[in-house]
């Protein structure tokens, strides 16, 4: 049981690994491109399952309050760690990255068909590196993971992408990459201040940093914190995507194949949102609540542009991209509202946005597959042909829209009561904006029933217009198949919710507490300021 | 001062073993020419011959690495300490790849090998003199040997007009170069009174002459600014690299510019060191490093901006091999702003290492660039590349690995190489040099356009033309099974390498006082 403790973690992101090495070796020995789609739903689905073992009630905390700790030192040169472990927070992502997995690379069974080999190894790969990422407790580990994951997704977009793939590969690549070098210097800076501060030598380990805030060995002066602070999220904020950084991706899901797109909604997107959580509020709790105001106006402008822009667009992955923007929006709203209600909300959202959002662009893929076109004047009356297929894509649309017992609806609503009652924008302010804010954000709850409606009317309801459509086959056993786990999560997270939450909360509550009550070293001057500013405003 | 200078010169302090590295060198250099002028066109003896000086230098010198002490020989003229080391190591690796990945191209274009090798292992005398030399004389005839050598092997391929214009520009701009540094010196030598560094580094503290002093250092930026491609000395690179026969080109790019960084290195951060409550060494330390630092930055935007509009691959590589130089330059002033002799020395490491990183994949890159180049490099264009992905799976990936090596990604060689330099100038905590490493962040995001424009062009594109496997001879895959290896290697397990590096303590060796 020790040797799993310690090394659970490794194992998952090494499995992935194997299966590459392997996917090639089949490949240069047999030469059986069909059979590699086999061994990789094989790695994916073995990966999945063991990663089931973090639900182990045996697993004890490690030293640093983490589940499946494991820290060794890698290049002491540097002075970096391969510290990995999970918490409530990130858990979840990584059994969402598991899960998701098999899915993909089952909804590729037919659609790929040209470099396989390749395509299955970037696919593998790429899980690996998005573990990684939830995993890591070492800023330059993490760092390490968060770039290598571009690297598949760059190459699973150029070569089996649509038409415009090398325009949305590149920008993909380069938004992104430009983001995370700048938090690169910021890492390198945090390093310094913690080995001039604490004179122990520098350090990259999240947890060591973390504690030296807290005893106060640690304190960030405030102008360098908010360079820092402002360096990391915007790595982050790109990677969400917030408004106004967003452009990369409604190019990247719309041109990248469907496999891609759904990893790319269900987990790529989260690393975003969770550097935020772990990295910026656990690293500058003072700036987080400082600048929350902006993130919240950001959310909110994202919220209802991201919804405006999908209700006018022609393509139906378009449209769901655009959705996303829209979703992403919420995550963060929830996040900065900096209660633990909206924190919880923000979580439980990125998994069914995962959820949701991943099924919607695999029936998406079904129907392009069968008619590659995704216009939505291409379609009508699809309800005839496709019954089966059309029900299904009514039930995700409507757990994306929020309808209760789905869901969409849990997170959506815990965001809202969160920011309600958020105190954040308090501190700026004597006007209510936290209640402005929630407002404005929920008509972003109606506007995605419009857009979302909108679009299955068109596209399902009606005569059939065009003659292509009558004779379209319905579900295939697979397709079918694959979509079952994914209704039947919609389902029973909206109904159920407890299991997820109660997993999460310990952990949300650590990072909400650490923001708005023992921030680092200058609590007192945060607190004495709302005062101040407030009466300027009067 | 004269009688003990009469007395060094009647009891020389001749201590072969010293320069035991360097001698074996240049011998392999005379066997390589003699043998070719008995036995002349066979390639492959010569080859091996060189092979076997480097190695056999190479392990001299890993026995060298005692992690003792720094010493000196013949009188204070040869430094013995871990930036000649691993700058030395640097030279005789790259010079083995090129050897390795010259094989192609001496084959294809009828080259006279033996001279070919003869030459390059005199280049590489030089450099090791020039990361050696602690005196300004030695590293002059250093630079000397090697740039002589270099202008040659730029215009081997008579018949091309394009390598008898790179050979020509190189040896025009080369010399005017080589005019700023050696007045330079004759300037430096003027206000000390000496041309050995320790000594220099000692009469630093004396205020009467800091204005000549820093003339001095101007014309010495200015010389070996030309030597390391900074902007905006670097005019000539785009030309010269292009013209120059594609695996020379590799070698300028790694070689000789880590020698120029060694010798640069050398003379400032250990020969113009500053003083603790001396102002006029305040006054020359603020100086040299302000402008460096300017000049870091433009010569990252230069390199960095201009390698986008680029179409050939050669030229593309030769403005990201600017763009490179401006990130060495960070560690540089890194290892200048250090502030105790053990930070300095990992800073210098860091450099060394960098330059190591960077003679890995650009090796790799020309190794490549060089086997699909046919004749006359005639196939060195963008368009050239288009869709052989996965017509030559090997080749196209590992040319991206390498790209990727340059780009900075995490989990290969660049990637360590650019941590190791930003960290010395993120600690010394100056407003200029902390914008100086966001500026080369920024330039790192930029090269990620034309980096992996080459993968696009690589993978994303269909090919129109036919396509042809090119021919993959022993030596050429030994060298790329090298590169990837080392690339991946110091990506993931750079530790041991970098202290090796930093070991053996550095600093200007000081003779015992008479």
């Amino acid at each position: 049981m020790d040797f799993l403790n310690e090394n659970l973690l490794t194992i998952l992101i090494l499995l992935p690994v194997i299966g590459a090495v392997l996917t090639l070796a089949h490949q240069m020995f047999w030469k059986q491109e069909g059979q590699l789609k086999w061994l990789t739903l094989g790695f994916t689905t073995l990966n999945f399952v063991v990663s089931l073992a973090l639900f182990s009630k045996s697993a004890v905390a490690g030293p640093s309050g983490y589940f499946f700790e494991k820290n060794v030192p890698w290049i002491k040169a540097i002075g970096t760690n391969y510290h990995i472990g999970v918490d409530g927070l990130s858990f979840w992502l990584v059994i969402l990255t598991t899960f998701i997995m098999p899915i993909a690379v089952l909804s590729t069974w037919h659609a790929v068909d040209k470099k396989r080999t390749a395509f299955y190894i970037f696919l593998l790969l790429l899980e690996s590196a998005m573990i990684g990422v939830f995993v890591s407790l070492d800023l330059l580990v993490f760092y390490l993971f968060f770039e290598a994951s571009l690297v598949p997704m760059f190459f699973l977009i150029g070569i089996w992408g649509g038409d415009n793939r090398i325009y949305a590969a590149v920008k993909f690549f380069i938004f992104t990459a430009f983001g995370s070098l700048l938090m690169l210097v910021a890492i390198i800076a945090l390093f310094f201040l913690y080995a001039d501060q604490t004179g122990l030598g520098g350090s990259f380990d999240l947890i060591a940093i973390m504690n030296a805030m807290k005893v106060g060995t640690l304190v960030i002066p405030p102008q360098t914190g908010t360079l820092l602070f402002l360096a990391f999220a915007l790595a982050f904020a790109i990677k969400v995507p917030l408004f106004p950084f967003h452009t990369w991706l409604p190019d990247a899901h719309t041109e990248a194949p469907t496999a891609g797109s759904v990893i790319l909604a269900a987990v790529l997107l989260k690393m975003g949102t969770y550097g935020l959580m772990r990295f910026n509020f656990g690293l500058f709790p003072d700036q987080s609540k400082e600048w929350a105001w902006l993130f919240i106006a950001l959310a909110i402008v994202g919220i209802i542009y991201g919804a405006l822009v999908a209700m006018v667009q022609p393509d139906v992955k378009r449209l769901v991209a655009y959705s996303s923007v829209a979703h992403m929006g919420f995550v963060i709203l929830g996040m900065f509202s900096f209660t633990e209600q909206g924190m919880q909300g923000a979580l439980y959202t990125m998994l069914s946005h995962g959820v949701t959002t991943g099924a919607l662009f695999l029936l998406v893929g079904f129907i392009y597959e069968r008619r590659h076109t995704r216009e939505i004047t291409a379609f009508g009356g699809l309800s005839s042909p496709m019954p089966i297929y059309a029900t299904i894509f009514v039930i995700t649309t409507m757990a994306s829209i929020g309808l209760p017992f789905l869901n969409g609806f849990v997170g959506e609503f815990l965001i809202m009561v969160g920011m309600f009652q958020s105190q954040v924008l308090a501190i700026t302010t004597s006007v209510n904006w936290n209640i402005i804010a929630t407002m404005f954000a929920g008509t972003g709850v109606i506007f995605a029933a419009v857009y979302l409606l909108w679009m299955v009317q068109r596209v399902f309801f009606g005569k059939v217009t065009v003659d292509k459509n009558k004779g379209l086959a319905d579900l295939s056993w697979r397709e079918i198949g694959l979509m079952i786990p994914l209704l039947f999560l919609m389902v029973y997270m909206g109904v159920f919710p407890k299991p997820f939450l109660a997993r999460s909360e310990s952990a949300i509550k650590a990072i909400q507490e650490r923001v708005m009550h023992q921030a680092g070293g200058t609590v007192d001057h945060a607190e004495a300021k709302p005062p101040v500013s407030g009466d300027e405003h009067k | 001062m004269s009688t003990l200078f009469l007395t060094d010169l009647l009891t020389p302090e001749a201590s072969v073993s010293i320069i035991m590295p360097e001698l074996v060198v240049a011998l392999a250099g005379v066997i390589v020419m003699l043998y070719d002028s008995f036995f002349p066109k066979q390639r492959a003896v010569s080859g091996a011959i060189s092979l076997i000086g480097l190695t056999v230098s190479a392990v001299i010198l890993a026995t060298m690495w005692g992690g003792g002490s720094p010493t000196s020989g013949w009188n204070g003229m040869i430094a013995h300490d871990n930036l000649r080391l691993s700058f030395s190591f640097v030279f005789l690796f790259v010079s083995a790849m090129t050897v390795l990945i010259s094989t192609v191209w001496v084959d294809r274009e009828n080259v006279p090998a033996g001279e070919y090798h003869a030459l390059l292992l005199f280049a590489t005398f030089g450099m090791m003199m020039m990361s050696a030399g602690n005196d300004l004389v030695v590293i002059f005839l250093g630079l000397e040997t090697l740039s002589i050598a270099t202008y040659v092997m730029a215009g081997l391929r008579r018949g091309d007009l394009k390598s008898n214009e790179s050979a020509m520009k190189y040896f025009i701009l080369g010399s005017f170069a080589s005019a700023f540094l050696l007045y330079g010196m004759a300037l430096i030598y003027g206000s000390t009174g000496s041309t050995n560094l320790t000594q220099i580094a000692d009469k630093v503290a004396n205020p009467n002459f800091p204005a000549l002093l820093l003339i001095g250092g101007a014309m010495l930026i200015v010389g070996f600014g030309f030597k390391i491609a900074m902007a905006p000395f670097h005019v000539w690179t785009p030309d010269v690299y292009e013209g120059a026969p594609t695996p020379v080109t590799g070698f300028m790019a790694a070689g000789p510019k880590a020698a120029a960084f060694a010798s640069f290195i050398r003379i400032f951060v250990l020969g113009l060191p500053l003083i603790a409550g001396v102002q006029s060494s305040v006054y020359l330390h603020d100086a040299w490093i302000s402008a460096l630092a300017v000049m870091a930055i433009i010569t990252i935007l230069v390199g960095n901006v201009a390698a986008i509009m680029q179409t050939n691959v050669k030229r593309m590589l030769a403005y990201s091999s600017i763009a490179h130089a401006g990130y060495a330059l960070v560690g540089f002033i890194g290892a200048g702003m250090a502030k105790t002799a053990a930070a300095r020395d990992e800073a210098i490491a860091s450099v060394a290492f960098y330059m190591l990183t960077y003679a890995v994949t650009n090796m790799g890159a020309f190794a490549i660039v060089a086997l699909l180049a046919e004749k006359n490099d005639r196939r060195a264009e963008f368009e050239d590349y288009n869709g052989i992905g996965f017509k030559s799976p090997v080749l196209a990936f590992s040319l991206s690995l390498f790209m990727l090596s340059l780009l900075g990604l995490p989990l290969t060689a660049g990637f360590m190489g650019k941590i190791l330099v930003f960290r010395p100038a993120l600690e010394a905590a100056n407003p200029l040099v902390t914008g100086l490493v966001i500026v080369a962040v920024i330039g790192s995001a930029i090269s990620a356009y034309y980096y992996l424009r080459l993968i696009v062009v690589m993978f994303f594109r269909e090919r129109t033309s036919e396509w042809r496997q090119p021919k993959m001879p022993l030596a050429m895959s030994t060298a790329l099974v090298i590169a990837i290896l080392g690339v991946l290697y110091f990506g993931i397990f750079a530790d041991r390498v970098i202290e090796k590096f930093a070991q053996s303590p550095s600093g200007v060796v000081v003779k015992a006082e008479k």
